[in-house]
């Protein structure tokens, strides 16, 4: 009797809706709005990239990347993302691990230090190296006396570009390593594994897709930085210049095509880095599902 | 292979997690370390594994004879289980109780031919011989936990370590799992040392039972020692259910209230205030006053717990008392809420008030 009369209520009443579930109009709204913005601010500016390095033919895109100074400058941009990115991989993991890890003295000052070249404005960061290493610089005096130039040269480039891309994989690895705490290592380590040993078999393996994500927003921005290192590059083509810095003297130089194709490669290279990462996140995670179909616990 | 303690402190800060604790455990024997949070039995535990340090100059960690204070958990040879597992995410299960073993020196690691034969053996004693290939994250919380097990067992550990094996499991699954490790232990005898806050699983499991409180060790005692001669009055409500009395002890009895009992461990104090403890199921109720040993009380409310059924009653004094009856004993005599009956009090245990809890 009371099962049929349950029954019957439950028809009677209306269907319940999820109660986090938005109305329509909302979500619409929602959606609407973010894929505008999207639109606006991302897209229609890529697309005007495009449009501005092509819409004087293939051919002239294509003379844009056969003067020696875009060749120079492209050489360089690589040169330098070749050496910032491996030293903020090693540093990145260390302080990460140093504070993941362990408790120490000063480790709240570490981690806001972590932080300083993203609070730092980048042409502060490029004029604090001017300081340091310029002629007028506390180390002037002696470097000129080495015949070491740093300023207005190769080494100043890569200096400001480590220094404004250092945060990118400690921010991406500490909170990972922190949400994973320490069991699994001293799981290891009781185990007899060395440090070294725990390290490659049991730390690195956990932290690989937040340190393929911090690697590739690193590069990133090692390959896009502009004011700090062209604050430190004095602009002489063919020697100091990266792709950011030949873009805009192309383009004050009113070689629009040539600008907009150099800034063209850059998008690419950016949108190549962020297809690599779906990719590599995709397969990492079918190959999972596929070599090991999951089935619910039993016990 | 046995543990010796001695005399370890080990300060946090300005927290003492443990005051000159001494222990033994014998070899092949199975021990659990029972004790409230923050009792410091954790702590112990990670000192005996090397994962933390005793406080300089206090004490030493020794097995079987040999001082091992100095060395660091790599080259203890303990096997530990964590609360939370701690398998290797990114292994497969077979990997993971391989670890150890591949983990070796060179010159000391086994064949890949052993490892596969310890493996499987490994995995027949826990009974997961067909998940090798799977990932932790495949697996419940009871066969994480045999996956652990099985993981330290692999290395061939001197001694066996456990921090609170089965507290991040749900009851029924943690009442299988106790009773198979207590099996397990049958057959490989390897000396054992495992935390727990869980009375029942400490009493059911342990050869011995430790008991700790506030960094110290309360009492040692087998099962049967702890529970029915507890040392003091922590360890007495620490262990199931108790009833507690404030009265006056003279010379070998105590008052409480109206009633009068014979308290045979304290025959020559004087008057002074005294503690005494009853277990619900020893407590008997009746409608008749029996002897001096029994005061009257009226019945608060009655609840039935399974094969149990638990009466609170109302003192004279106000205070609450409870009471179990097992359902025969609730037929026969029918306790309704409101009535005033007499409770006659059996094994009472009696303590000078200088203890408190």
């Amino acid at each position: 009797m009371s099962s049929l009369q349950t029954a019957s209520e439950t028809k009677i009443r209306p269907v319940p809706r999820h109660p986090s579930a938005e109305p329509r109009w909302l979500r619409w709204l929602l959606i609407g709005g973010a894929l505008s913005f999207l639109a606006l601010f991302l897209f229609v500016p890529l697309v005007a990239v495009f449009v501005n390095a092509f819409h004087k033919g293939w051919e002239a895109y294509w003379q844009a990347f056969l003067t020696p100074s875009t060749q120079s400058a492209i050489c360089l941009t690589l040169l330098t993302a070749v050496i910032a990115v491996p030293l903020n991989l090693v540093f990145g993991v260390m302080a990460a691990w140093a504070i993941a890890k362990f408790d120490f003295r000063g480790k709240n000052l570490l981690l806001t230090l972590i932080d300083l070249p993203f609070s730092v404005s980048p042409v502060i960061a490029g004029l604090m190296f001017v300081l340091l290493f310029g002629r007028q610089g506390w180390f002037g005096a002696w470097l000129d006396e080495q015949e070491i130039k740093i300023i207005f040269a190769v080494p100043g480039i890569v200096l400001a570009s480590v220094f404004v891309t250092f945060p990118f994989v400690a921010r991406e690895l500490i909170p990972l390593m922190q949400s994973q705490g320490r069991d699994e290592e001293e799981a290891a380590t009781v185990l007899g594994a060395s440090g070294w040993k725990t390290f490659w078999r049991v730390t690195l393996p956990n932290i690989k897709w937040g340190l393929v994500y911090g690697v590739i927003l690193c590069n990133a921005r090692a390959m896009g930085e502009f004011g700090a290192v062209s604050v430190v590059s004095g602009h002489i083509s063919g020697l100091t210049n990266t792709m950011p810095l030949q873009i805009e003297i192309l383009y004050n130089e009113y070689n629009f095509v040539a600008a907009f194709a150099v800034a063209s490669l850059l998008a690419m290279l950016a949108l190549v880095t962020l297809g690599i990462k779906t990719l590599v996140e995709s397969q990492h995670a079918s190959a999972l599902r596929h070599k090991h179909p999951v089935q619910r616990p039993t016990s | 292979m046995s543990i010796e303690i001695r005399n370890i402190s080990k300060t946090f800060e300005s927290f003492q997690a443990l005051q000159g604790v001494s222990l033994e455990v014998k070899s092949g024997e199975l021990m659990a370390l029972l004790g409230p949070s923050g009792s410091g039995k954790t702590t112990l535990l990670r000192i005996i594994a090397g994962l933390e340090f005793p406080d300089p100059g206090s004490g030493e960690v020794v097995f079987h004879g040999e001082d091992v204070t100095g060395q660091g958990a790599q080259q203890r040879q303990v096997g530990f289980v964590f609360q939370h597992y701690a398998l290797f995410r990114h292994l497969t299960v077979f990997e993971n109780i391989a670890f150890g073993l591949r983990v070796r020196p060179r010159n000391r690691r086994p064949t890949e031919a052993k490892i596969i034969e310890k493996v499987t053996e490994l995995l027949r004693l826990i009974q997961l011989e067909g998940l090798a290939g799977r990932y932790p994250s495949q697996l419940s919380g009871g066969q994480r936990q045999r996956v652990a097990l099985a993981r330290s067992l692999a290395v061939e550990p001197r001694v066996l370590l456990l921090d609170e094996p089965f507290g991040a499991l749900d009851a029924k699954v943690r009442k299988e799992l106790r009773r198979w490790l207590r099996r397990l232990h049958d057959e490989i005898h390897v000396t054992s040392l495992f935390v727990t806050h869980d009375q029942d699983e400490a009493l059911e499991v342990a050869d011995r039972v430790v008991v700790m409180n506030h960094g110290r060790i309360e009492q040692v005692g087998t099962p049967k020692e702890v529970y029915d001669q507890p040392a003091n009055p922590f360890v007495y409500d620490f262990l199931g259910n108790v009833n507690l009395f404030r009265g006056r002890l003279n010379s070998g009895r105590v008052q409480i209230g109206s009633a009068n009992f014979q308290a045979p461990d304290h025959p020559e104090t004087l008057d002074a205030p005294a503690l005494a403890f009853v277990r619900p199921h020893d407590i008997k109720l009746s409608r008749q006053a029996s002897s001096e040993a029994s005061m009257s009380a009226t019945i608060v409310q009655l609840s039935a717990l399974g094969p149990y059924v638990r009466v609170e009653l109302r003192q004279e004094d106000g205070e609450l008392l409870e009471v179990q009856l097992t359902q025969e004993e609730e037929r026969q005599f029918l306790p309704r809420p409101g009535e005033t009956v007499f409770v006659e009090l059996r094994n009472l245990r009696v303590f000078a008030s200088d203890y408190s809890i």
